[in-house]
């Protein structure tokens, strides 16, 4: 790895400052994807802004107005054993054991893996489909950016340079709403080939009161299957409204073939997954 | 370009080092402390063979910076030994020949340490979960996974 200067802040205001003084300065929390790219010599940072050292940016608290309040230095392990995220939205937990290995869980971060911005990551699709926002702050201030314009581009975010993400904001979910993660991986949690979160809520006569699906894997970032909501939601959940959604994520998937799958396998998981997340998460809502 | 005075506890013991900020934990326990016990693999966190205990935890060393475990406790496998003795998980791993090459096998035992640590009783998922960011190319995984369950047994009952 190339040479850089190692600084740890003491506070949130004083990491601001450091990445606002230092243009080529990058922020490191777990390390799991940052000393990759280090060590492939694909990023050359001039400083390394170590912001483990800041206090309070791992917390998980429940907020009865606002929601869930995930701090972004939450590792994977840490949201795998929460008692508050197995509560509120498990399927975030479900897509946290999908997550490559242990050792790997144990230094990941939630917030260094939305940032890093790989396409096929496993929070992005659980996030879009709780309807996360994210908190992120820097010398000029805070901005909350909803989760599904977070991602921009092939590992490309919407943050400024000097911009640091805080925490995960998880809205509350009406009752007997009920998530499901499914990771299409050719070994035990390896890279995703497709990944599909789906959450359905229904009410006692069983219409939809809440839908989100999001999709990892088939595109140049994780995405929203936006029109989920236009085809279920108000309308009493049945086969063929399920079906109309899968069809929806096949149609706008836009799919890379690579060594591990072809576009067309891609595509067509898309739909497969979809529907199946979907009929699973209304299934488990049924037996609430 | 400036190095950085550290203090590192490796099996409780303390060290004092001035190291270039990018050098890992994986090199500064080989090149610079001796302790070769820890290998490098794929240098990418992928393969396990790098695989130490932070606070009990087991991390990839080689995606570590040495300067990040200042004022944490970090194993390694030169650390399970006690007083000469070996641990009863690398004793479990000889009777119940789960080593080939022995490659994979200092890692796969701290794995092993922290599946003990957390559950004294580990069922065999629990195991295999344990255990799945350790490759190893050799024997199947049959035998290390007996070993495990050998070794938290023995460990039950105080041997």
């Amino acid at each position: 790895m190339k040479y850089f200067e190692y600084i740890e802040p003491k506070d949130l205001k004083e990491a601001c400052q450091f990445l606002n003084e230092y243009p080529e300065a990058k922020i490191l929390a777990g390390g799991a994807s940052l000393i990759v790219l280090l060590k492939n010599n694909l990023i050359r940072p001039s400083h390394l802004v170590n912001i483990k050292t800041i206090p309070g940016l791992n917390n998980i608290q429940w907020d009865g107005r606002e929601g869930l309040k995930i701090g972004a230095l939450n590792r994977h392990r840490d949201i795998l054993f929460s008692p508050l995220i197995n509560k509120y939205c498990p399927i975030l937990s479900q897509a946290a054991s999908k997550i490559s290995s242990p050792p790997i869980r144990n230094m990941g971060t939630i917030g260094g893996n939305l940032c890093h911005g790989e396409p096929s990551a496993d929070f992005p699709p659980a996030l879009i489909a709780l309807g996360a926002k994210l908190k992120l702050i820097s010398t000029k201030g805070k901005r909350i950016v909803p989760i599904d314009e977070f991602f921009v581009d092939f590992y490309e975010t919407i943050l400024f340079r000097d911009e640091i993400l805080i925490e995960l904001i998880i809205p509350n979910l009406p009752p007997r709403t009920v998530g499901t993660y499914i990771k299409l991986d050719k070994t035990h949690n390896s890279i995703a080939i497709v990944g599909v979160a789906a959450l359905i809520g229904i009410d006692e006569k069983g219409i939809c009161t809440y839908i989100g699906v999001g999709l990892g894997g088939v595109a140049p970032t994780p995405i929203k299957i936006k029109r989920a909501e236009e085809i279920l939601l108000g309308k009493k959940v049945e086969d063929s409204l399920l079906e109309q959604i899968a069809r929806e994520a096949q149609a706008i998937v836009n799919p890379i073939t690579n060594i591990y799958a072809s576009d067309r396998y891609r595509k067509e998981m898309s739909y497969i997954l979809t529907k199946r997340a979907l009929k699973e998460s209304f299934n488990n809502a049924l037996k609430i | 370009m400036r190095r950085y005075d550290i203090q590192l506890n490796i099996n409780d013991e303390l060290f004092s080092l001035s190291i270039f900020p990018q050098r890992t934990l994986l090199e500064v326990l080989r090149e610079d402390l001796g302790l070769i016990g820890t290998k490098e693999g794929c240098s990418e966190g992928e393969c396990g063979v790098c695989t130490v205990l932070v606070d009990g935890l087991p991390v990839r060393s080689c995606l570590l910076l040495a300067l990040d475990v200042r004022g944490r406790k970090v194993t390694t496998i030169e650390g399970l030994s006690k007083n000469g003795e070996i641990h009863p998980i690398q004793k479990a791993f000889i009777d119940e020949g789960a080593i080939q090459c022995g490659f994979c096998t200092p890692g796969m035992i701290l794995s092993a340490k922290a599946i003990i640590d957390n559950n004294l009783s580990p069922p065999e998922n629990e195991i295999r979960i344990g255990i799945s960011g350790n490759l190893c190319r050799c024997t199947g995984y049959v035998k290390i996974i007996k070993a495990i369950k050998t070794a938290a047994e023995r460990i039950r009952r105080g041997l």
